[in-house]
């Protein structure tokens, strides 16, 4: 057993699982603001990544100004999708809202191919390929700069469910009527709710287009965001980071266990894998909240 | 100084011959008129399914997130017309519903239930005296107030609904069945400390109840809703003596002559 | 008025249990059981092999998933993987030199085994969670698909399926494809349609409604679950063996990809939960319009003379289906068949609605 070699999988695995966590925050925010499954976050992030990619390409604008740009245009976006879309299904079984979801991330994704093209393009953040040595441990600096992102994203959203408006919006997540009731503005919320996580999706897209190159390969994040989102507890900041780190080593390491075994590609089956088991032995996940049921 | 004099007299809330539809279909309110006069309480009675809580929804604005609407008639609070404002300014102008069943907001602590309920622009030390406030009213909270609130028990989540209905600063309480599920001594204790609060601030309160027992020793006067209608109105005593109310509402009155069961339904005259 | 009923007339338990309550629409059944028949002898073979054929089978596999989502009330994303498992049995039992017949029943019967392992994860969660726990079993189903050669057919990862022979007659011709399509779509309506006649149907319904509520009355829940599961899934089974025998001829993995389970729970919703009639018209809207739309912009590029880009071309069917989706949801959220009943309720008493009011 070669441990200097297990620790590197490992703190690549936890950085890139970090990287999961930025995608998975985007469908936990929604969650935890509206009890709404997100499952269009593949579609947003893809588009994000695309919305950068014209105005800093297309436009020529430089990536300082480009990337919160599109996240200004991503913030509207968000909103629009609720006022369009969400307000008229608020209160519809979850079958509905989960269809309504899926159709826009399909929507979302043949949209922006259509528009821009599929063939796979870099944002050119201007992160260094070079390597990054920790000791005796080779890292990749691009995924040190996601992972950073990742934590100050999560501080951030810390601060703000503590906040008076996260208060609200978590409010608004437990129930609407009451919400009404007491003068909050649920469509308001939930569309806040959506306009975060499309920011969100912009800063998931730019990095891991950087990564990966942006294509249609970034919707396709879905399931382990949607794993990480789960393991950690569906409505669940900090458990969207630790899952994510702990999805990411999992993967790491057992898949250099089991690839040799299977003949390679076990990535996608130990996510599946944990995904299942989650939801069998713990659906609410690491950090998710118990629904009360008092008798 | 007429003016004056004239704006006493107004009402707080009126409501003409106001008619709710579900769906586009079913009516449930059909033509209610209610006044409720500045700072006094007032009491909606009726049995089960007479309109008592879509009357208050229709007030409140909450009909839209059932399917319903208001189809005819109007609702003035202070005088402005109300009948199709959003829930939300409604609660701006001053109209807070405390719904039925104590929804508090499970998941956040009591104190947190109370900020989520806080007005647009209200200041953070004036919230914190706010809290305080509704703390000293309900004593039992503010021992909990970090506790999630899914796990408070019955009577400390209706009170919990109330102090989060009384952060919106209402000149207007509406009060769903608060003593739904309660034990007969919380009921009183309940009801006493919105009749101090009502007393103290002058604020009007419209409470809908089912136990009349209970509600007609607070309330000023009464309305008494059958089938979608008003049947009745009068003040709390007149309500009190009222033979039929003793009988049907409050359970006593003549003793009961098991040979006159049948007549039952015939003997609520008052029933269209 | 075209119906000639206005208003509702069933004074008994028969009549109101009978399969048709309207009788127009039974007749409607019957012209359209013969126009289906007829279909060969109008419909050019181009038509009735690109657009008939799958639109039969996918129909019957949509009111499969229909019976599991509609009427057992549980979300399920996988259920491609469930016809591919009966897609692969039938057709690796049919090159064994097995009769198509016991093919198919085989490949139905697998399906059945391993869809039922999915309703095991439906006695634990429901909603959100199953459609979670669904589509994650959906990903280990496409794995081992991909993953083992000695089921996807070797390193082109492609199984020829031998030539279909039902009831000893070998079937090669476009119509007889066409038939086999047709019968086995009628078969599965009828058996739909008679559902909700049924113990059973009642059962899942109580189930979908409130499944605790329904364990008190002594509807075992369990048992029903996992019955409304296995019956799913054998109408997905043999739906997936028909569809390679008569469609691709070649099975693939990417046939029966995460995308397409989501299509037909898109198909099952859009046409609406617990609706038979929806589901036709489901399938028809997501598997037709997106090529129609391409048609429509490739002709209208043309005549407008504008250069439209390969790429968008390609992309653009994908938006529209998206688009679909989410229109018709937004419309009407319980579907097609529920527009249709809508319109037929209009119909029934028209011109005579205003005595309804």
């Amino acid at each position: 057993m070669d441990w200097v070699f297990l620790t590197e999988l490992a703190i690549n695995g936890a950085l890139t699982g970090l990287l999961y966590s930025l995608f998975a925050i985007g469908i936990v925010l929604i969650y935890k603001a509206s009890s709404v499954p997100n499952l269009a976050q593949g579609g947003l992030t893809m588009l994000g990544a695309y919305v950068v990619l014209a105005l800093s390409h297309d436009a020529g604008l430089p990536l300082w100004l480009a990337i919160p740009l599109a996240a200004v245009i991503m913030f509207g976006l968000g909103f629009g999708i609720e006022r369009v879309a969400l307000r008229r299904l608020a209160g519809r079984p979850v079958v509905m809202i989960l269809m309504l979801t899926l159709g826009l991330d399909i929507f979302l994704r043949g949209m922006t191919l259509a528009v821009w093209g599929g063939t796979s393009r870099s944002v050119e953040l201007g992160v260094s390929y070079e390597p990054f040595f920790l000791g005796d441990i080779f890292v990749s600096r691009i995924h040190l700069v996601g992972a950073g992102v990742a934590l100050a994203l999560f501080a951030a959203f810390m601060v703000f469910f503590r906040s008076r408006t996260g208060i609200k919006l978590r409010a608004i997540a437990d129930d609407y009527m009451a919400s009404w009731s007491v003068g909050i503005s649920v469509e308001r919320g939930v569309g806040l709710s959506w306009a975060l996580a499309s920011v969100v999706a912009v800063a998931a897209g730019v990095i891991w287009g950087e990564i990966q190159g942006v294509d249609q390969a970034l919707s396709l994040l879905l399931l382990k965001g949607l794993t990480v989102a789960v393991l950690g507890g569906l409505d669940s900041i900090l458990g969207a980071i630790i899952a994510g780190i702990i999805l990411g080593i999992v993967e790491n390491v057992g898949a250099d266990f089991l690839d040799p075994l299977v003949g390679g590609g076990s990535r996608e089956l130990i996510v599946a894998a944990v995904l299942i088991l989650t939801v069998m032995i713990r659906p609410h996940g690491l950090f998710g909240r118990h629904d009360i049921e008092r008798v | 100084m007429s003016i004056q004099n004239k704006s006493d007299a107004q009402p707080i809330l009126s409501m003409n011959s106001v008619e709710v539809l579900y769906d586009n279909v079913i009516m449930a309110v059909k033509g209610v008129s209610v006044q409720v006069p500045k700072g006094s309480m007032v009491a909606l009675l009726g049995s089960n399914g007479a309109g008592k809580s879509t009357t208050l929804k229709a007030i409140s604005g909450l009909l839209k997130a059932e399917r319903g609407r208001i189809s005819r008639g109007e609702i003035k609070f202070e005088g402005e017309d109300i009948t199709e404002m959003l829930a939300q300014h409604r609660v701006e102008m001053g109209i807070c519903h405390v719904i039925e069943g104590r929804r508090v907001f499970e998941h956040l602590t009591p104190d947190e239930n109370l900020t989520a309920a806080a007005p647009k622009g209200m200041s953070r030390s004036k919230l914190n005296t706010e809290k305080e406030r509704i703390y000293n009213h309900f004593p039992r909270l503010a021992e909990r107030r970090n506790s999630a609130s899914g796990y408070l028990s019955g009577g400390e989540q209706q009170m919990l609904a109330i102090g989060r209905a009384l952060v919106t600063q209402p000149s207007l309480l509406m009060l769903d069945e608060p003593s739904l599920g309660l034990a007969p001594f919380l009921v009183d204790e309940i009801f006493g400390i919105i009749k101090r609060i009502s007393t103290e601030d002058g604020m009007s309160v419209l409470l809908v109840e089912q136990n009349a027992l209970a509600a007609l020793e607070i309330v000023s006067e009464g309305y008494l809703i059958e089938n979608g209608r008003v049947v009745m109105h009068g003040t709390a005593e007149a309500l009190k003596s009222n033979s039929d109310i003793q009988e049907f509402y409050l359970g006593g009155g003549e003793e009961t002559d098991f040979h006159n069961v049948k007549h039952y339904s015939r003997r609520k005259r008052w029933l269209s | 008025m075209f119906y000639r009923l206005s208003g509702v007339y069933r004074v008994n338990y028969v009549s109101d249990g009978r399969m048709f309550k309207v009788p127009a629409d039974r007749n409607l059944a019957v012209v359209f059981l013969f126009l289906g028949l007829a279909a060969p002898f109008i419909v050019p073979s181009l038509y009735l092999n690109s657009y008939m054929l799958p639109w039969l089978i996918w129909t019957a596999a949509a009111l499969g998933l229909n019976l599991v989502t509609g009427w057992a009330g549980q979300l399920h994303l996988g259920y491609a993987a469930v016809m591919a498992v009966g897609a692969y049995s039938a057709i690796h039992a049919a090159r064994f030199g097995l009769p198509w017949e016991i093919a198919l029943v085989i490949g139905g019967l697998a399906s059945s085994v391993i869809g039922s392992l999915f309703a095991f994860a439906a006695l634990r969660v429901k909603g959100l969670y199953l459609a979670l726990t669904t589509l994650a079993m959906q990903f280990v189903m496409d794995w081992v698909l991909t993953h083992s050669p000695a089921i996807s057919g070797g390193s082109h990862a492609s199984l020829q399926a031998p030539t279909l022979e039902l009831l000893g007659q070998e079937i090669v011709s476009d119509t007889g494809y066409y038939y086999v399509a047709f019968g086995w779509c009628v078969l599965v309506t009828i058996f739909m349609l008679n559902l909700k006649r049924t113990g059973l149907g009642r059962a899942l319904v109580a189930v979908r409604e409130k499944d605790y509520a329904a364990a008190i009355l002594g509807v075992n829940s369990f048992y029903y679950k996992i019955l409304a599961f296995a019956t799913s899934s054998f109408i997905a089974g043999v739906s997936g063996a028909l569809l390679v025998a008569t469609f691709f001829f070649l099975a693939a993995p990417e046939q029966f990809s995460v995308n397409v389970s989501i299509q037909v729970l898109a198909m099952v919703i859009i046409g609406g939960l617990a609706s038979v009639i929806g589901s036709y018209f489901g399938v028809a809207l997501i598997l037709l319009v997106p090529g129609l739309v391409n048609g429509v912009v490739t002709s209208a590029s043309q005549a407008l003379g504008m250069q439209v880009n390969v790429e968008t071309l390609a992309h653009i069917p994908n938006a529209v289906y998206g688009a679909l989706i989410v229109v018709i949801l937004l419309i009407e959220p319980l579907g097609l068949g529920k527009l249709y009943g809508n319109i037929r309720d209009y119909l029934m008493v028209w011109p005579f609605d205003q005595l309804r009011k």
